[in-house]
């Protein structure tokens, strides 16, 4: 990066470049200026002129600081063409779409997963039959981390969190009958190698299906921060090449199935980890950034090509207007990125695309019903901040993945905020709130300040291999607790009215099944005495010297699918060959 | 030195395929806090973390699990505690989320202190006070 321009100074120049034209006259801002100052001395009680600004404290949060009221003095500069637009029309801080949510309600997509194959596939069903809109699908720990269900490490985890995947086969039973040429599937791969491994496993189930690539709508996460920085894990490959396996997938993907969104920029996971809105957003970012000069460094230099398949994942929290101010930020941010420093032309590659899941981080244990209020206010924020898909999480979160009547309470939420409160008539209703204004305006000063700090560090790969950002998070933890502690957070009936007598609800959850287990042992047995064992020993040869002297993984990885190699067969072939990093552990 | 004077080591871990350590960073901090020694050896298998305890001589190793599977591992490990003689010497405890009728499996099973979502520093910390010198009285 060194003599390069930031982002920040890009843009800065680009849109001084251009000019503005402020909302306000000076006159009506002298006029409103006066009557002010005259409200500020004889109405406003000395105490509150005195906390004129208060830092609200709560999980996740920024901790900017806010005044009593919002006028037009705090949008002094505020130019409505080149800060709002009109929806569908640049910069798109009031939406990607001119109709919004009349032309198409946002895609209703819940999570499923725990249990067997066979049993998530009626999970699936079960949600598509009651009115949901897409599928989501969640892997067991083993499978996210890329272990067999038969090897040791997996005792106790198979099935518990999400649904194992070994091989095609399980990958068939998950999908079975589920029109998947129809209805988009968003597969929560987390890692990129991850996403190498189990994604080809879906490309030939759908090759078996007889349903053309090239018609299959969804999204895979494939993000390496979530690999190097966010999870925890036994092994880690390092951040280069797992940014290496990132871009390859995002090539291969890109090229074969050009209706799949081949990364998810996860900022959802690294802030309920422990950061603020404005890293998550920056962080992901920044990813993007490197995304994009990785692809032109491998030739591809149309722009708008790799960037129109490009998506994000954000998790809104409780600060309800900076969730949705921050939302309408980042649509400003990204597309002014795309065009003044990428030189993007058509309008999808600028368009911040993004699925959102309520904070699981913000639900709680005590009185857990609670936490369906709390999700809804979630969600809301996201929907009032034109968010295009969103899974809203359910009540028992602090206690075990969602049963199946929290998860259907998760959906009705949604279809009451789309049917029932109308808030889904009217574009970008918050638009022009001179709070909300304000507050969009900050935050996407703030994102870019978070941006240029990256940038300065020498990129995001970079600050993940020196772990600035481990740090970073670390201790925004660990303040988190104190305040927690000390009350200067409330959290209700936790530290906050809590109960005399806090009594635990009765949650079914999920118990763990060795039965599962066993009979997920004994299909890979049988897959391994079935395939032909020389074409497996081959292709692991070919992703181990295609990860060594270049080429494409992803494309290695099909192939070794279409033989019956298993997903941990594979993890061993890439840990093989790029060797095991440590990640700076700041605790 | 005797061993009532040393500070107080603690192992903290998470099963081999956890994902989460929000949890686990937020207690070391604490527990650094409170003038313990922390070691944090991150996802480890039950052999790994009964091994490296007995060579740390910790006085307490604390599992920090969210995704389930707290019964199948957690007996593993003070099965495996018990058979390389530290389980009497070692205070054990478990943090995460889990369902509430796993609590009294876990403490059954060996487990000193068991801590869900929302429970507080003091209280982790109060608790390792006394499990730390009640057992340091039976190594006598």
């Amino acid at each position: 990066m060194s003599g390069k321009k930031t982002t920040k100074q890009i843009l800065m120049e680009k849109t001084k470049e251009r000019g503005r034209t402020p909302l306000y006259s000076p006159e009506a801002l002298q006029k409103i200026k006066e009557g002010f100052n005259g409200w500020m001395s004889s109405t406003v009680r000395e105490q509150d002129r005195e906390n004129w600004e208060v830092t609200p404290h709560t999980l996740l949060g920024s901790d900017i600081p806010r005044k009593l009221i919002y006028t037009p003095l705090d949008n002094t500069d505020l130019d409505y063409i080149e800060d709002l637009g009109f929806s569908e029309g640049e910069p798109y801080t009031r939406g990607i779409h001119a109709n919004m949510y009349r032309g198409q309600a946002f895609t209703m997509r819940q999570l499923s997963g725990a249990g067997s194959p066979e049993e998530v596939n009626g999970r699936i069903r079960m949600l598509l039959d009651h009115g949901a809109t897409g599928v989501n699908l969640a892997l067991d720990l083993a499978t996210v981390q890329m272990f067999d269900s038969d090897e040791p490490e997996s005792i106790g985890q198979v099935g518990t969190v999400g649904v194992p995947i070994d091989c095609v086969e399980d990958m068939e039973a998950i999908f079975k009958d589920v029109p998947i040429d129809k209805v988009s599937a968003s597969i929560v791969t987390h890692f990129p190698r991850n996403t190498a491994i189990i994604f080809p496993m879906y490309l030939v189930m759908a090759e078996r299906r007889g349903i053309p690539w090239d018609k299959l709508p969804g999204s895979v996460q494939n993000d390496f921060i979530m690999e190097n920085a966010v999870r925890s894990a036994i092994e880690y490959i390092p951040p280069r090449d797992c940014f290496r396996v990132q871009c390859d997938n995002i090539e291969f993907i890109r090229k074969n199935v050009p209706k799949w969104n081949y990364i998810t920029l996860n900022g959802y996971n690294l802030r309920e980890y422990g950061t603020s809105g404005v890293t998550e957003m920056a962080v992901a970012l920044a990813n993007a950034i490197e995304i994009m000069e990785e692809m032109d460094r491998r030739g591809y230099h149309d722009v708008d090509w790799v960037a129109e398949r490009m998506a994000f994942f954000w998790a809104p929290a409780n600060d309800f207007f900076e969730e949705v101010g921050r939302l309408r930020a980042m649509r400003k941010l990204w597309y002014q990125l795309m065009k003044y420093r990428f030189g993007a032309k058509k309008p999808r590659s600028m368009w911040m695309r993004c699925h959102v899941q309520t904070s699981g981080i913000s639900l709680m244990r005590e009185e857990p019903m609670n936490n369906i209020v709390r999700a809804a206010y979630h969600a809301l924020a996201a929907i009032l901040g034109g968010a295009q898909s969103l899974h809203v999480d359910s009540y028992d979160e602090a206690y075990s993945v969602p049963s199946e009547e929290s998860s259907l309470i998760s959906l009705r939420t949604q279809q009451i905020i789309e049917a029932e409160t109308m808030v889904t008539q009217v574009v970008d209703p918050l638009g022009g709130s001179f709070y909300v204004e304000a507050l969009t305006k900050e935050m996407f000063e703030r994102i870019l300040g978070e941006l240029d700090e990256i940038e300065n560090l020498g990129g995001i790969v970079k600050a993940v291999e020196s772990g600035w950002l481990q740090r970073k998070v670390t201790s925004t933890i660990q303040q988190e607790q104190k305040m927690v502690e000390t009350g200067d957070i409330k959290v209700v009936a936790q530290n906050y009215h809590r109960a005399s007598d806090v009594k635990l609800p009765q949650v079914k959850v999920q118990e763990y099944s060795e039965d599962l287990h066993k009979r997920m042992q004994e299909k890979l047995e049988r897959l391994r005495q079935h395939r032909d064992a020389k074409q497996v020993e081959k292709n692991l040869d070919t992703l181990r010297r295609t990860c060594k002297e270049g080429g494409n993984v992803t494309a290695a990885c099909l192939e070794a699918a279409r033989v019956g190699v298993t997903e941990g067969e594979m993890r061993r072939a890439f840990s093989d060959a790029f060797g095991l990093w440590r990640a700076p552990i700041y605790a | 030195m005797a061993r009532e004077e040393k500070g107080i080591k603690v192992l903290l871990c998470q099963p081999p395929l956890e994902t989460h350590s929000r949890g686990v960073f937020t207690v070391a901090g604490i527990l650094r806090d409170a003038g313990m020694e922390v070691v944090y050896i991150g996802n480890s298998t039950p052999a790994q973390v009964i091994e490296t305890a007995v060579q740390e001589d910790a006085d307490v190793v604390g599992v920090s699990t969210l995704c389930g599977g707290e019964l199948v591992l957690g007996n593993e490990m003070l099965r495996l505690a018990e058979e390389k003689g530290i389980k009497e010497r070692t205070l054990f405890l478990m943090g995460g989320i889990f369902p509430p009728d796993d609590i009294p499996k876990l403490k059954q099973v060996g487990f000193g202190g068991v801590f869900p979502p929302a429970s507080t520093g003091k209280e982790i910390i109060s608790c390792i006070n006394t499990g730390v010198s009640s057992k340091r009285k039976s190594r006598k």
